[in-house]
């Protein structure tokens, strides 16, 4: 198990090579949440229009000094080293000014648009995987029966009830979402580092995204 | 097109980390194309990626970034389209592996009225379509792995439920069972598997290893 687990996460990545003592996130709750408060996110939105419409260089800026530095630690907190994280987050950064005319305010935020295009340029690169698409504006996607909730929400509001949902999940539930998110492992793996029950962190997942659908206001 | 059987919030939950491969992420892409609800339970679970994201310790960039980036502002890039075809019944995430048209598929036939096209093999992930002529049934099998089955066109049933367009079927070792497409359309499946299966027989043995099942 050890060598397994050597293997998908790197030595020196972030400490989860040990199964039965993992390394602690850092510290979390409503106060690091302040950083996605609504009208800073609003702020970042408007950037992102902002490089899309007047092809803005000072929004541009600010973005990048914002966001590289999250993207280069995002992918090293994955395993990547300093150089190729360095040359994925200018990339990112890249793409954030060349794909900003398809940023949708209404679908997503400009953190978690971010965040997808880092996922996948990281998975293109350093995994040499294709990755499977969903293009959320795609008028062929089949809509809903009823008006749900990814459909023309307000997703400023949204994002607002949703990171309050992420702050307020029990700490057993957030820290597998965010072992889902920052360390590239099988659920299984997950589980055994924390000395769970395969079943634990399946049921744990799934409170955990129900909550994030209620805020979403998706079935509720 | 009601959807009764969803992928499952550990599967969505993977595929918005990016953990989940090619193969299993082909599988969920191409089921929320059809499904809405599955979609919205993926932009909740990548906005948390989003908020991860902004509260992952920064790591600065080296001093030349910014202009190196800049550099490449106005660099000609390729353009910006939409790829996604609208005729046709091929969700757009399986556009790029096969075209617009199962039809232009260069199916390979197996036994009486099934025929299977690989699409991804990496490690022990596969995925394959495989096209079932109705009232053609794969042989009783077991799995040693989980395997996913989303259902393109038609339906099946196979004991255990009735699976329709759109609908994901998730098997885990212990199911046994034998899928047999219904009267209707012809029924097209993507199917996953995570480990090779297991045919009950000598015969479906054999051809499980011709075929690479």
């Amino acid at each position: 198990m050890m060598a397994h687990a050597s293997t998908l996460s790197p030595p020196g990545a972030f400490g989860f090579v040990r199964p039965v003592r993992p390394r602690r996130l850092p510290a979390r709750g409503p106060v690091a949440l302040m950083e996605a408060k609504p009208d800073q996110a609003a702020l970042w939105n408007a950037a992102v229009v902002a490089v899309a419409q007047a092809r803005d260089r000072a929004a541009f800026q600010r973005l990048f000094d914002h966001f590289a530095p999250r993207v280069k630690g995002y992918l090293m907190r994955l395993g990547a080293g300093n150089a190729i994280a360095e040359e994925l987050a200018q990339e990112a950064m890249l793409a954030v000014w060349r794909k900003a005319v398809l940023f949708d305010p209404a679908k997503a935020s400009a953190s978690t648009w971010i965040f997808t295009i880092a996922r996948n340029l990281r998975i293109d690169a350093i995994r040499k995987e294709r990755r499977p698409e969903l293009d959320p504006n795609d008028p062929c996607l089949m809509p809903a029966a009823e008006r749900r909730a990814d459909e023309s929400m307000d997703w400023a509001q949204a994002e607002v009830r949703l990171h309050a949902a992420l702050s307020q999940l029990p700490r057993e539930q957030s820290r597998i979402i965010e072992l889902s998110f920052l360390a590239e492992k099988p659920h299984s793996l997950i589980a055994s580092e924390l000395g769970l029950p395969l079943g634990t962190v399946k049921s744990r997942i799934r409170l955990a995204m129900a909550r994030l659908r209620q805020a979403l206001g998706d079935g509720s | 097109m009601t959807i009764r059987h969803h992928p499952g919030d550990e599967l969505l939950l993977s595929y918005a980390s990016g953990a989940a491969n090619e193969a299993v992420s082909l599988l969920v892409a191409s089921h929320l194309a059809l499904c809405a609800s599955c979609r919205a339970a993926v932009a909740g679970a990548e906005a948390a990626g989003g908020s991860l994201l902004a509260r992952v310790p920064p790591v600065a960039l080296g001093e030349d970034a910014y202009r190196a980036v800049l550099s490449r502002l106005d660099a000609p890039s390729a353009r910006i389209v939409r790829q996604a075809n609208l005729e046709g019944d091929v969700p757009a995430p399986l556009q790029p592996y096969i075209g617009v048209s199962f039809d232009a598929v260069p199916w390979r036939p197996m036994t009486a009225g099934l025929a299977h096209y690989p699409l991804v093999t990496k490690g022990g992930m596969r995925a394959r379509l495989i096209r079932a002529m109705p009232g053609a049934a794969v042989a009783t099998h077991t799995h040693r792995g989980e395997e996913w089955t989303l259902v393109l066109t038609g339906s099946y049933h196979d004991g255990i439920g009735r699976f329709a367009a759109g609908d994901v079927q998730s098997t885990t070792p212990d199911i046994k069972h034998a899928p047999t497409a219904e009267p209707g359309p012809v029924c097209i499946n993507l199917a996953v598997t995570d480990a090779p299966l297991v045919f009950d027989g000598l015969i479906p043995k054999i051809a499980g290893w011709v075929f690479g099942f």
